[in-house]
């Protein structure tokens, strides 16, 4: 199993409690948002995440859970307009 | 997208010299082009699109010199193609209903390699895949809100193609076995809008099988056609991004197709020629010209045949429009349209979109405009996009002034390394790349300004006015 912890950036207001919980795996860029790391958690920081996750008072983390090998299937993902590079 | 009201772009004159004040000779235009759109030469051979238009510059000279709102056209020129010349030109269309046509038609859509066409050039084929195994509500949309302002190809494409656009949406929409079928447009374009309330309604009336298909106006900000903003307009919420977050099982989904895709997909199922072309819009001094380019056509003959001047040739091409990036002429002068050569050298059109900049404009001005549009038309709901992009903004501009504090590059550079990937949409993301790409490819004009030296400050793009 791989972890990784996801923020949903419309439903977060900059509140901080994450990084306040959870210094080793989140922190603020210079306006006050998370910056969460991209790939998978290590093994140490699942607990801290979940730490975090509890106590977002937007309840805008969560984390994500797959098994090995397996690709993040998104149905009907679209960047409409967008590419990402 | 366009902003809704006309009198969000920029005047036509001022301190921003026009197009044509580069070129005071006359210059040589490939095409007849005598109004925006004129429909008395559509085409009739099977896998063609649409033929070449040339649309004013803006949409606040299109609305001037036509009237009607952002995208008029006078009235005569409305009808695209009717039901009848469409089925006699290309056939019947063919039916996806059932498991195997599904299976089918999605082998035949796998093996053509057809990718989406509104920018992000997602193979159909993953998605169908994905949609097919998954059981909860399913909405299929064709997605005609374009979402650069100098793109309008597709536009363009549903006023002149409705039927063929209709057909593939009909086709997905049976393939998907879908429970709700829309045609979602662009607030401000109710020209195109009544074209096809007129053929969706023309369909009815001939008994043409299908699914019952509704014609819904999106919002008129920039963001109208991104995906998930759509799903949630559709779903009764406000048409702005939203994140994936886990779905429950069983909860609905959106699909959504650009409108050239579906209309290839048209093509495709009839064992057509579907793939060889792309649409484009090239903006240049006489407007923006719309064409349907093989897809091996080389860029600088996509650039003529857009009306670009012969002779000197431009100091870079922004490809892919606002949201897209610069790429060095010197990159560029053997580079087809074919979007997988384009992505092998780190390029890619996006929604078509060539908009080339004459030698002596200045880039870092022309990004600052840009950058300070973008900016402006965040749905700002997520602080990355909200804070970030004013702030790239602003140091563009402090750059584009030759009155950015040491370090101004760097403090850029990490801004944008910053907001890249963190917002619920790729919005910022398109905004961080067409300014990384300033970085790099307009390096040592960048380096000019941040020195403090002046340059000439001229702009040529139709950057909308911020509201």
């Amino acid at each position: 199993m791989t972890a990784r912890l996801r923020v949903d950036p419309v439903a977060c207001d900059g509140i901080g409690q994450c990084a306040l919980v959870a210094p080793d795996v989140v922190v603020l860029d210079r306006w006050g948002y998370p910056v969460v790391p991209e790939g998978p958690l290590r093994a140490g920081d699942v607990a801290a995440a979940r730490r975090a996750v509890v106590s977002c008072p937007r309840k805008a983390l969560w984390v994500e859970e797959h098994a090995r090998d397996e690709r993040a299937v998104r149905p009907g993902a679209d960047a409409v307009g967008r590419t990402r590079s | 997208m366009r902003p809704g009201e006309a009198a969000a772009w920029a005047p036509a004159s001022g301190t921003t010299p026009r197009w044509p004040a580069l070129f005071p000779a006359p210059q040589p235009v490939p095409e007849p082009a005598p109004g925006p759109v004129a429909h008395g030469t559509r085409p009739r051979q099977g896998g063609v699109l649409l033929h070449d238009v040339r649309w004013p510059l803006t949409d606040e000279e299109t609305a001037r010199a036509y009237g009607g709102g952002a995208y008029g056209e006078p009235e005569p020129r409305l009808q695209g193609d009717g039901l009848g010349e469409h089925f006699a030109d290309l056939g019947a269309r063919p039916s996806a209903l059932g498991w195997a046509a599904g299976e089918a038609l999605l082998a035949a859509v796998d093996a053509a390699g057809l990718s989406g066409h509104g920018g992000a050039h997602v193979p159909v084929a993953v998605k169908w895949r994905a949609a097919r195994q998954a059981h909860s509500p399913l909405t299929v949309v064709a997605n005609g809100a374009e979402s650069e302002p100098l793109s309008v190809k597709d536009a363009t494409l549903l006023r002149q193609r409705p039927h063929l656009v209709l057909d593939g949406l009909a086709l997905a929409a049976e393939a998907l076995d879908a429970g709700r079928v829309v045609v979602w447009l662009h607030g401000a374009d109710g020209v195109t809008r009544r074209v096809v309330q007129a053929a969706v309604a023309e369909r009815r009336a001939a008994g043409e099988p299908g699914p019952l298909v509704e014609v819904v106006s999106g919002p008129s900000h920039y963001l109208a056609g991104e995906s998930s903003a759509i799903a949630a307009g559709l779903d009764g919420r406000p048409a702005l991004p939203t994140v994936r977050r886990p779905a429950a099982p069983g909860a609905p989904r959106t699909l959504v197709h650009n409108v050239e895709t579906l209309a290839r997909l048209a093509l495709l199922a009839r064992g057509l020629p579907s793939m060889d072309t792309v649409l484009v819009t090239v903006v240049g001094p006489g407007g923006r010209h719309v064409s349907e380019v093989d897809r091996g056509s080389s860029l600088v003959d996509v650039l003529h045949r857009g009306g670009w001047p012969w002779g000197e040739p431009p100091a870079g091409v922004l490809l892919g429009g606002f949201g897209g990036a610069w790429a060095a002429w010197a990159d560029l002068q053997r580079a087809t349209v074919d979007e997988h050569s384009l992505r092998a050298a780190g390029l890619s059109l996006g929604a078509g979109i060539l908009a080339p900049l004459p030698a002596g404009v200045c880039p870092v001005a022309e990004t600052a405009a840009i950058a300070t549009y973008l900016a402006s038309m965040s749905a700002r709901q997520c602080g990355p996009c909200l804070f970030g992009l004013p702030a790239v903004a602003s140091s563009v501009r402090r750059l584009a002034d030759s009155s950015a504090p040491r370090g101004e590059r760097r403090r850029l550079a990490a801004d944008l390394r910053t907001i890249a990937g963190r917002g619920a949409c790729h919005h910022p993301d398109g905004a961080v790349r067409l300014v990384g790409s300033l970085l790099t490819v307009f390096g040592e004009h960048v380096e000019h300004h941040a020195r403090g030296r002046r340059c000439s400050g001229v702009r040529m793009l139709p950057v909308p006015e911020t509201p």
